[in-house]
This record gives structure tokens, sequence and C-alpha cells, in this order.
């Protein structure tokens, strides 16, 4: 393995809801380059950390540092704009703006977005808007989107949302991709595709991704990498192969069905 | 005719002025998501500055006091009025639009207009209380030497002027990238925050532009009746543009045309034959604000979206770089 090069390191992340303690003393690192995983059971903290990691969620104790800075405190459209991206457990994308609209809201940087562009000089916007929706086309095409392009984002199927989340993330042209179950709810033949975008992304631009994941075929076949999260706590990390050989691991997480796996 | 005509230019300054005021909340609400249920505060401050911009000086001695005074020809005093709502959009923005809790804007913006509707309506010094301002001469009818009449027909034209500029405004902003940046806020703003928009920042704009054309719209009323006071913009008032902006279809200018239409001028043309009833002053607006209700309701019941809804904007409308190939039409549904 190469000499490490955290991208993101988490220190010591505590959240808590009223009493109850979501995120406690969380601690892990993402190397620059690989796919990761964050693996535990349901309720273990995970979406919790993912929102404290991308600012939508007020940090209250510990420390996040992404590209060498602390950021921290930072809200979650400036890390947006540092190039880290998330998506939602559940899907969020923008109902009433069609499938095409959907992928040209995430560009960073555009100059349409100036009230006096938008108002003195329209044609900024519309030159800007044909880079990106030439682009948008090809990111459709590559989805499999491209016939639906015209179709209000709200009307799409779960997995029809799930491939278009991902699509918009690629219009971002983010640096690191926090995926919150990018696959939950979609059939095997859409799974093997989506973790082959994930591989294309990483390979062709470079991406770091971080995936929130219950399907651990999915975490074996793509991730480098993989952090543990139980009670709101890393429990360990490691490539899948070493954490199944953690009995703290199993007995939290992996459970009986992955023991026998292991045997045979 | 000689009785029709002016009558019907009285009905066309209301429904231009209320056209503007519709797109006024719709860059606000129909954009951008911003429940601003003081939209009326903004029209107040377009007519009371473009007021004390173009009236003389108030003198206490002889019970008119206001501020400024300067006399200044209305044109001006109507880019003033205009400018000074789109800043207390801004402060009322600031106060009202935050980045963790949307749900808190339509109580905000209530609560910051009634101490508005308060302070004005009590400190006389400012714009001369629940009196209000009153005396401002028609504009420009002593440099043309014109009548009343003729007046009405001359502003019904430099109201369409106006209306037209602010229609370019909207439309502009609407089908800009920031438009749709608004929009996305709009439809859901922590995912739109997780794409690097600054919503709040976005949201102020859309707010402060949105107070700019109620101020438009209130310069314009000065300008046509000569005095503005409280009794003009009470916070029903801000529900009449709320209704004429849902009965329309928000997201839409055209939306905002349909519903003025109804609103300013329909219902109004409705309760003109009311008779007068001995001891029931107050019957005409109490059924005109009935029957505004009452198309609410048919509109929220049969047409959520409103009679015009939001346009889908296809994708041939986009334009792809030249020499790009554009996909052919109707492929079909997406395969797995
Ligand atoms: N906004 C909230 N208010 C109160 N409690 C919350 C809130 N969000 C999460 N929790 C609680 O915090 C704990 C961790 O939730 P979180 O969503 O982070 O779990 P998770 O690891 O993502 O689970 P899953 O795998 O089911 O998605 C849960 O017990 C949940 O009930
Ligand atoms: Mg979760």
């Amino acid at each position: 393995m190469p000499e490490a090069d955290p991208f993101l390191r988490v220190e010591h992340l505590s959240h808590s809801f009223g009493g109850f303690k979501a995120v406690d003393d969380c601690t892990f690192e993402i190397t620059r380059g690989t796919i990761s995983a964050l693996i535990g059971p349901n309720g273990a903290g995970k979406s919790t950390a993912v929102g404290l990691i991308a600012g939508a969620l007020k940090v209250q104790a510990g420390r996040v540092y992404f590209d060498g800075h602390d950021v921290t405190r930072l809200p979650a459209y400036k890390m947006a704009r540092r190039g880290l991206l998330r998506t939602y457990q559940v899907s969020r994308e923008f109902p009433l703006l069609t499938v095409m609209e959907n992928l040209l809201v995430p560009p960073p940087n555009q100059r349409g977005e100036s009230l006096l562009n938008a108002l003195f000089r329209p044609s900024v916007g519309r030159r800007q808007d044909a880079a990106l929706a030439s682009r948008a086309v090809d990111v459709l095409e590559t989805y499999g989107l491209l016939p639906l392009r015209d179709e209000y984002a709200g009307n799409l199927s779960g997995g029809e949302k799930r491939l278009l989340e991902l699509a918009r993330a690629e219009m971002a042209s983010p640096k690191f991709m926090l995926l919150d179950e990018p696959m939950a709810g979609i059939n095997p033949a859409l799974i093997a595709r989506l973790d082959g975008h994930i591989r294309r992304l990483r390979d062709q631009s470079g991406i770091t991704f971080l995936l929130v994941e219950h399907n651990l075929d999915v975490v074996e076949r793509i991730c480098d990498q993989v952090v543990v999260m139980a009670l709101g706590r890393t429990l360990a990390e490691g490539s899948m192969a070493e954490l199944r050989q953690n009995p703290e691991v199993v007995r939290a997480y992996l459970g009986g069905g992955l023991d026998e796996r292991a045997v045979g | 005719m000689d009785l029709i005509l002016p009558y019907l230019a009285t009905l066309a300054i209301f429904f231009f002025v209320y056209n503007i005021l519709t797109w006024g909340l719709n860059i606000q609400f129909g954009y951008a998501g911003v429940l601003d249920f003081t939209f009326i505060t903004f029209v107040a401050c377009g007519a009371y500055f473009s007021g004390v911009f173009a009236l003389g000086p108030g003198q206490k001695s002889t019970g008119f006091e206001w501020i400024l005074g300067l006399s200044w020809p209305f044109p001006i005093a109507l880019v003033m009025g205009a400018l000074a709502a789109g800043l207390l959009g801004i402060v009322i923005g600031l106060i009202a639009i935050n980045r963790l809790r949307s749900d808190y804007m339509a109580i905000v913006t209530l609560a910051t207009g009634t101490v508005i509707y308060g302070l004005v309506s009590n400190y006389t010094p400012l714009f001369d209380g629940f009196d209000g301002l009153a005396g401002l001469q028609t504009p420009f009818t002593q440099w043309l030497n014109i009548n009343y009449n003729q007046f009405t027909y001359l502003w019904v034209g430099f109201c369409a002027v106006v209306m037209v500029i602010c229609w370019f405004i909207a439309q502009r902003i609407l089908n800009s990238p920031l438009g749709r940046t608004m929009r996305a806020i709009r439809e859901d703003q922590e995912a739109a925050e997780a794409f690097g928009k600054d919503s709040v920042r976005v949201r102020l704009i859309a707010m402060s532009m949105g107070a700019v054309l109620a101020g438009v719209g209130g310069a314009l009323l000065m300008g046509f009746i000569g005095a503005f006071n409280p009794a003009g913009w009470t916070s029903g008032e801000t529900f009449v543009v709320w209704a004429a902006l849902i009965v329309g279809g928000r997201g839409n200018n055209w939306g905002g045309v349909v519903g003025s239409f109804v609103v300013a001028v329909l219902v109004n043309e409705a309760t003109r034959y009311i008779p007068p009833i001995p001891g029931n002053a107050t019957l005409i607006p109490t059924v005109r604000n009935m029957l505004i209700g009452a198309s609410l309701i048919a509109v929220l019941w049969l047409r959520p979206e409103g009679i015009i809804p939001e346009a889908r904007r296809r994708f041939y409308q986009l334009p792809l770089l030249p020499g790009r190939r554009t996909p052919a039409e109707g492929v079909g549904s997406a395969g797995s």
C-alpha cells in the first residue's frame, strides 16, 4: 500500500439529538483515490456522521479535516464548493425540475447565477448552459436516462432516481463523493451498473468515494477499505477480509450469515 | 362614453399594477419558495418613499409632516421607492431567511411586517402616521397641461411601459441559471446547499427583487391616487396578492397575469354593482374579500397548481452547442 494520504479525517466526532448520542467519539481516515465503505447496523449513526462531515449538521464535538484543512465548522454549501459532494439515503431530486434541469443545477461557478448577468447579460448564462447541457446529454446517455430528460424528476421510479442522484453528482465534478446508501432499494442488475459507474468515476476522474452501504457483496467487490460503526463509534477499519476475522465486528454487525461464508 | 372610458382606464391601471405585484411575489415565492407574508409592506415602502421623494416638504405647523419632501420628478421618485423597497426586502430577508429552518419564514415576515405597520402608523414624523401622505400632484399634468381624465389615460400608458420593464426583469430572472437555482432551492433547500448553492444569498436576491417590483407597484399607486395611508396596506392586502398568484398559477408569469385579472379586474367589476346599503359601509370590500377567498378555495380544490401551471422546460428549448447532435425525440422510456 502506498504512503497513506488522508483526504478525509474524522477525529472524535460526537453528536447527540436531545440526550441521545447518535455519534459518539467516531474516528477514521479515508485515503485519497480509494473507494471506501462505512458499514454498521441500523441506527449506528452512519447517516448522522455523513451529515456532520458534509456540514448539514452542526458538529458538537470533534474535528473534521478535508483535503488538508480543518472544515469542522463549514456549512454544507461551502463543503460542496471545496469538492465534497454528498447524497442522501432517501433520494433528494428536485421534483418539479425536469431530469435535464436537475443536471444543470449542480455544476459549480455558473456565471449565469449572478443577478447582473441574469438581468443584463442573459447570453452569458445561455452560452454556459449550452456547454453544460451538452455535457449533461453525455452524462444522461451514460446512465441510460436520456429518454427521460424532459420528465419531471419527481415522476421517476425509485431506481431511476438513484441513477439521477449519481448523474447529478457527476455533473458537480467533485473530488470526493460521500454517498449514503446509493444502492438502497434497487435491483441487482442496476446495482451492477451503479458500482460500475462508481469505479469508472474513481478511475477516470480520480474521485475518492465513501459509501454507506448495507450490501456487503457490493462492499466486497468495489471497496478498498471499510470502516465499521456501531452505537455511534468506529469499531474497526480494514479490508473486508480482515474485518471478517474480527470477532467484535462479526458480533456487532456481520452476524451468523457471514460466518458461514467465511467458513465456506 | 364619458364615464365608461375613465372607468376602464382605472381598471387597466389596477390590472397593470397587480400584474407587477403578482410577478414580484412570484419571484419570492413562485421561484424561490420564500413565504413572504408581508408582501404589502414592500408595496407600502415603495408608495411612501416615492411619495416623500416627489412631494414637497411636510410642515408640522400645517398638520402634515413627513421625511425628505424633495419635490423630485416622479419617475426618479419611483426608482427611489423601488430601491427603498428592495433594501427593506434585504433587511426583512436577513431576519426571516435561515439556512437551517425554512418553516419560520411565514411567521417571521408576518411579525416583522406588523412591527413596521405599528411603527409607521404611529410615528408621525416618518409618513404622517395614520393620516399618511396626501396632496401629491398628479405627475406630468402641470408639465403637459392636461386635465384629470387625460392624466388617467396617460397613467395607463405610463403603467404599461413600467409593467413591460418589470415583465422583462421577472422573465429574465426566471429563464436564467439564477432562476433555475431559485427553483431548485424552492424544491429542496438542503439538497441545493449540498450542491454548493448558498440558499440564503439566492433567497435574499429573490426577496429583494420581488420587493423592488412591489415597490414599483406601490409607487404607481401613489402617483395615481396622490395619497397613501395605513388603511391601504393592512395585512389583508397581502392576502389579495397571494390569492392572485395562487389562482393564476405560480412559477410562471402568465399565471400572475391571469390571477391579477381575476382578482383586480373581475372581482372588482363584479362588486361594483352592489348597491350601497345604509349602515353597511364595509359591505363592498367584505364581499370582494369573500369572492377572492372563494376563488382561491375553488382553485385549490379543482386545480391546485393554478389556472396556468408552471411550464415544463423541455430539452429542445435548451440551446446546445453548435454542431452538437440533438438526440432524436421520443426515444421511449428508459430501459433498466
Ligand atoms: N434528527 C434526529 N433526531 C433524533 N434522533 C435522530 C435524528 N437523526 C437520527 N437520529 C437517531 O440517531 C441514531 C443514528 O441514526 P442514523 O440515521 O445516523 O443511523 P444509520 O447508521 O444511518 O442507520 P441506517 O443504517 O438505518 O440508515 C438513530 O437511533 C436515530 O434514531
Ligand atoms: Mg442511514
